[in-house]
This record gives structure tokens, sequence and C-alpha cells, in this order.
């Protein structure tokens, strides 16, 4: 499977969509062998994994990362035209790799030569993981599991011993593997108006800051929301509700 | 790049969604000159005025031929959004370019007006001028720069409703007014550097957007 030195950096990385909540907020990892993603739904998993394949660009932050990425998204389309031969030869090519032999291994059964849109959501997922293990680095995958039989599932297990991968995993297959918990839920702080709304912004675990009728809401991660609360006193905000 | 240039043109023919401006073009192609279409240049700027909303089109339905998440695998495979912007540019132009070829080639196979050699010339640059004008406007309007395909279409279509009525104001108008009146102009080869231009910012753009 080639060499597997290539290490992901996220440094302070920090990424909202326009001008909504802070999805991610001065998050700094690395990962140099087998990491898993854990967290409630919505607390930023997918967005991490995107900013570390580099789909999405971090908001602020630094990210550094090795040439040959392979990446699974949450949901792999299933209205694809072409066949999966077809797909796997294009997308070797473009990443001037060699054939593998995943698609065996997790067992694919059916035509690979039909359009990808009349596979299984099991089939179709042994080919979006064939294409990202064509990938000699480091591997990114949401929720790799989805749609896949046992017997794949254990397989793909064994396909990710000894690699570099940062995966997304409800079910705790990768049990030996590294873990990074991303905090789930927030804390809401509704203040009196406040002018300094850019010191608020700037705190860390702040997630987003918004001017609502006469009152500033502050949305902060949970562990961080003391020393919030603490800077709104100093900065002289009456606290008008926690929750 | 070559591989993804071939992936990206795979897909967009494999998607078929590139047959209805191409139908739209040789139908309308077809009528434009199923009689004496005029003098030899002027004959051409029918055909160009045509071609400019049908390389938008051809250019959306090629920036939006992969969806949204496989679009994200491929910007993986490849490298980036740069790479992959740039390859899908050059598909939708590589595909006008052939209509521009074809528009221009028509009317000397099917006009009464005999062609020279140098008025062929003439109107496949202006056909590959106005080519490039529409890639570039379908390009600026399209994902990723506009996520949603309904605005795109909108923001096209206005843009080339609009571009018509400004007359010469636009490198459009430069093409058609000297078609028109049946000479040659430099400006053919101006409407030609906007076009790259508009293409080059389409890409540029949209790798700051993604």
């Amino acid at each position: 499977m080639g060499g597997y030195l290539g290490v992901v950096h996220l440094d302070q990385v920090s990424k909202r969509y326009g001008r909504g909540p802070w999805v991610l907020r001065d998050l700094t990892l690395e990962v140099s062998g087998l990491t898993v993603l854990t967290g409630a739904n919505g607390t930023g998993k997918s967005t991490l994994l995107k900013i570390a394949a580099g789909v999405l660009t971090p908001t602020s932050g630094r990210v550094t990362r090795p040439a040959s990425i392979g990446y699974v998204p949450e949901r792999f389309p299933s209205d694809v035209k072409m066949s999966a031969s077809s797909y796997l030869a294009h997308m070797g090519r473009v990443r001037r790799a060699a054939a593998s032999d995943v698609l065996e291994r997790l067992g694919f059964v059916g035509s690979l030569t039909a359009p990808m849109a009349e596979l299984s959501k099991g089939n179709a997922q042994k080919v979006a993981l064939a294409q990202a293990f064509l990938a000699t680095d480091v591997l990114v995958l949401d929720e790799p599991w989805t749609g896949l039989d046992p017997v794949a599932a254990a397989e793909l297990v064994s396909l990710l011993e000894g690699r570099t991968a940062l995966v997304s995993d409800h079910e705790g297959h990768l049990a030996s593997a590294t873990r990074v918990d991303l905090a789930g839920g927030h804390v809401t702080i509704d203040l009196s108006r406040v002018s300094a709304l850019d010191v608020l912004e700037a705190l860390e675990g702040v997630r987003s800051v918004q001017t609502v009728g006469a009152s500033v809401r502050v949305v902060v991660a949970p562990d961080r929301s003391d020393q919030v609360l603490a800077e709104a006193l100093r900065l002289g905000c009456s606290v008008r509700s926690v929750r | 790049m070559i591989a993804l240039v071939r992936y990206l043109a795979a897909d967009v023919f494999r998607g078929q969604r590139y047959l209805a401006p191409l139908l739209v073009f040789l139908g309308v192609m077809g009528m434009l000159f199923s009689s004496d279409a005029g003098q030899p240049l002027e004959a051409y700027s029918g055909s160009s005025a045509l071609l400019y909303p049908i390389a938008a089109w051809m250019a959306v339905v090629v920036a939006t031929s992969e969806d949204v998440v496989r679009r994200e695998i491929t910007v993986v495979s490849a490298g980036g959004w740069p790479r992959v912007l740039a390859a899908a540019a050059l598909v939708a132009v590589l595909i006008c370019l052939v209509l521009a070829l074809l528009a221009a080639v028509w009317p000397v196979l099917t006009n009464p007006h005999p062609y020279t050699a140098g008025e062929f010339f003439v109107g496949l640059a202006a056909h590959t001028g106005v080519a490039l004008l529409g890639v570039g406007v379908g390009l600026l309007f399209a994902r990723p720069v506009l996520d949603s395909i309904g605005r795109t279409v909108l923001a096209v279509f206005s843009v080339v409703v609009l571009t018509y009525p400004l007359g010469r104001a636009t490198p459009l108008g430069w093409v058609l007014d000297a078609l028109g009146h049946n000479r040659v102009s430099p400006s053919l080869l101006g409407t030609a550097a906007v076009g790259v231009a508009l293409v080059a910012a389409a890409v540029v753009v949209g790798a700051r957007r993604a």
C-alpha cells in the first residue's frame, strides 16, 4: 500500500459558514496514525474532515497535509452514470496510482461495467472506499462503514491497520485508535448591549456573537462558559440569561 | 491535468445534459442557414449571436456535471480546487471550440455565396471569441461561485439577455457589428482576449469561493 509517512496537522483551526455560528473553534490536531473522531451530530466532524482533506478552507488557522490524500464523504452520490470500473480507472489516472485490490478485498459483488447508479448502497460505498485507497499518504473517511455488510466492515478495519487516517466512527469499529472527541452542546448567554463585540468574539470557546433586539447573544462551548461570563462582567455587561 | 480533463469530459458526455444546448445549437443553425444567409461575413453574425448563449449554457453543464459530493472527491484526488476548476474550464472551452469550428464551416457548405479562406478564418476567429465569452459568463455564475442552479440560470440568462441591447458597448457587440457590416475588425481579437480573461477570472473566483 505504499509509504504511510504523511501527517495532517491542523493548527488553531476555526470554521464558520458565512456569518453563521462557529462550527469549529481554535482546534489543534495532529493526525500521524489511526485517529478516530467522535462527537454528537452537528459538532463539526464532517466539517473538520473536509478541512483536513482540503475540500474546505478554514476561516482561520493553518492546515498542512501531504500530497496524496484519499477522501470518502459521508454520503456517496447514488446517481452516477459512469461505471465503477471506468470511475476507478479515471481516478487512478488522475492520481497516477496503480490499481489496488481493495474492491475485491471488500467483497464487491455486482457489475463493474454497469452505471454506478445501479449499484446497491453497500457496493457504491465499496467503490468510494476503493478510490480513496488509491491515495498513498493519508485517508480521511467520513463514517466509512455506512452500508457495509459485517464481513466488509471487518475487512475495512483490517485495511486501515498501519495506515495514517482520520476517521469519523459512531460505532466503535476502531477500538485501538487514538480518539478525538469534538465536544457537543453549547451554552447561550444573553447580555445587555455591549460595544466590545469583537472582544467577546475573540474569546476562546465562543462560537457566535449576535445582536438580538436589545441584547447580545453569545453561544459558547460548555467548558468555556465561566470564563466568557467573567470577561463579560469585566466589560461591564449585565447578564440577562444563561441557558 | 490531461487525466483530469479526460475524466471530466467523460463525465459530461456520460451525463447527456450537454445534448440540450447541442440540439438547440444544431436546430437554430439549420434554420439560420436554410436559405440565403447573406454576404459571407454577414452570414456569420447570426451564428455568432447564437453561439454566445449556447457556450454559456454548455459551460454551466460542464461546471455542474459532477454533483457536489463527487466534486469534493475529485478535488481531493486532483490536489485542489484550482486544478479541477481549470480542467473544467478547459473541457468547456474545448467543447465550445468544436461548436465554433462547426459554426464557421456550416455556411461555407450551405450558403450560396462563395467563401474565401480569409473570410472563413475571420468567421472562425469571431466564433472563437464569442465562444470564450460565453464560457466565461457561464463559469462565472456556476458552481462553486453560485451554489444554487436556480441562481446560476437566472444570473447567466440575465447577463446573456442584457448583452444584446448594449450593442457595441460589449465585446459581443464588437463582433456582431463588424460581421453585420461585412468587415474585418481588430476588435475580433479583443473579444477573444476578453473571453480568455473572463474564463481565467471564473477559475480564480471559483477557487477562492470554494
